[in-house]
């Protein structure tokens, strides 16, 4: 997959899961019930004692996740911030199995947003990491996003959006 | 690139004079010190590529160690189930909850499971599990002003019915569940039903035991314990409990609260409601059936 494949899948995902935790963080605030198809189990869940963490909605604290993840990717490429988004990911990874561990031991019940984020942020921490292990990929290479023969900066990636 | 491919060319005029013997010696000599060359820099070369990959799985492995730390004091901070015990008699927080239950619900008449008049024209059917949290949101948060505004008034009256959700265990869900009717059967059920949500504990912690019940029992003021005990192993009680479960099974609730509302003695229907610590909800359906 090419650096910049990787990227805009990254900055898709990234996207759902801002879509996902900003739902459920309204939901919160606005003391309504999420959209379930498993019955009573979303309100369950959203209402229990772990939806905040030292009285902080862990709804927010999923958006302010998604937001630097997002600000990350948005940033130029290099090292430094394949590393921040590793990072970022494996903590956002480890806090939905946290949550995960919750519904399933301590609430037993589900919520379907709250599996969704943990899915796409699973799927995100993979990539991440791979990403950061693989670092620079020379243009040309078979992983590479440029054509044989062009120059391209080290350690940085061309702005989304221009021709690679 | 140039210097380099000009002596090539001064080689090849070099080797022209050579004997082929000569010519192959000097080749392979020049070969074996390009590949040592090639060998040495792709050595140099992995090494390097090594050396950052381990540098990048260290970097890794700080974030992997760090994040790990974190959640573990998440799990600890956030409780791993201990028991909760209610308050003692005559300390702080039992003076507290006593109060709190004694304002909301002291002076309103009650009977069996049901809270206030016996002539009010509409009647409120409230199904829960007393371990339930979004019972205790709607106990504590939408319940007060409902009571002062309807119940208080004598315009309505509220059944309190069991719904198995939150509590893991039947047979501790039937446990606390008829404790609280036979407080009921000294008309003071609801004094049980508030004390046992205003200190409710952690949901799945298995804090609900017998000596938790006994303590939210010597709360409710002037409750004879010993009746209170001996009533309990009625087993009119324990098939009320049972009764309440079919009925929310014939209304469809699957989860707590639930709750149907009508006029006293008429045809029961659905309240919906988004905000369980929001009276609107009741507000409006018992406007609209005083209306009707």
């Amino acid at each position: 997959m090419s650096a910049r494949a990787l990227r805009i899948t990254l900055i898709v995902l990234t996207l759902l899961g801002l879509a996902v935790a900003s739902y459920v963080t309204y939901v919160h605030y606005a003391g309504i019930k999420p959209a379930c198809t498993a019955g009573e189990s979303c309100t369950k869940v959203q209402t229990s004692r772990y939806a905040e963490l030292e009285g902080v909605p862990v709804a927010l604290i999923g958006l302010i996740g998604y937001v630097a993840i997002f600000v990350t990717l948005l940033a130029p490429e290099g090292e430094n911030t394949r590393f921040a988004l590793a990072a970022l990911t494996v903590g956002g990874f480890a806090f939905s199995a946290y949550l995960t561990y919750r519904e399933l031991f301590s609430i037993h019940a589900i919520c379907e947003e709250c599996a969704s984020s943990a899915v796409i942020m699973t799927i995100m921490m993979c990539l991440a990491v791979w990403r950061f292990l693989r670092g620079e990929v020379p243009p040309g290479s078979a992983m590479g996003a440029g054509p044989a023969g062009q120059n391209a900066t080290p350690d940085s990636a061309a702005p989304l959006g221009s021709a690679s | 690139m140039v210097p380099y491919l000009g002596t090539l060319e001064q080689k090849s005029v070099k080797v022209a004079c050579m004997s082929p013997v000569e010519s192959d010696e000097e080749l392979t000599r020049k070969q074996r010190r390009e590949q040592a060359r090639a060998d040495r820099k792709a050595m140099e070369d992995a090494a390097a590529a090594a050396a950052v990959r381990r540098t990048r799985l260290t970097q890794l492995g700080v974030v992997g160690a760090v994040v790990v730390v974190a959640v573990v004091v998440i799990l600890i901070a956030t409780g791993g189930g201990k028991a909760k015990t209610p308050p003692k008699v005559g300390s702080a927080g039992a003076s507290s909850t006593v109060a709190e239950v004694q304002k909301l619900i002291g002076g309103i008449p009650q009977s069996g499971n049901v809270l206030g008049s016996s002539t009010a024209p509409l009647t409120l059917q409230y199904f829960g599990d007393l371990e339930c949290p979004i019972c205790q949101k709607f106990t504590l948060g939408a319940l007060p002003t409902v009571v002062s505004k309807w119940v208080r008034t004598g315009k309505l009256k509220i059944e309190y019915r069991s719904l198995e959700t939150a509590t893991r265990e039947p047979e501790t869900f039937k446990l606390q569940q008829v404790a609280a009717y036979s407080a009921g059967k000294q008309s003071k059920a609801w004094y049980f039903i508030e004390t046992f949500y205003h200190e409710q504990g952690e949901e799945d912690s298995g804090y609900v035991t017998e000596k938790y019940i006994q303590g939210i029992a010597s709360q409710v003021p002037g409750l004879n314990l010993a009746t209170w005990t001996a009533d309990r192993s009625d087993p009119e009680l324990a098939n009320e409990v049972t009764t309440d479960a079919q009925a929310a099974n014939n209304n469809g609730f699957t989860g707590t609260p639930s709750f149907l509302i009508g006029h006293t003695g008429g045809p029961m229907s659905k309240v919906e409601y988004s905000n369980p610590e929001d009276p609107t909800f009741i507000n409006e359906a018992v406007e609209k059936l005083l209306k009707a």
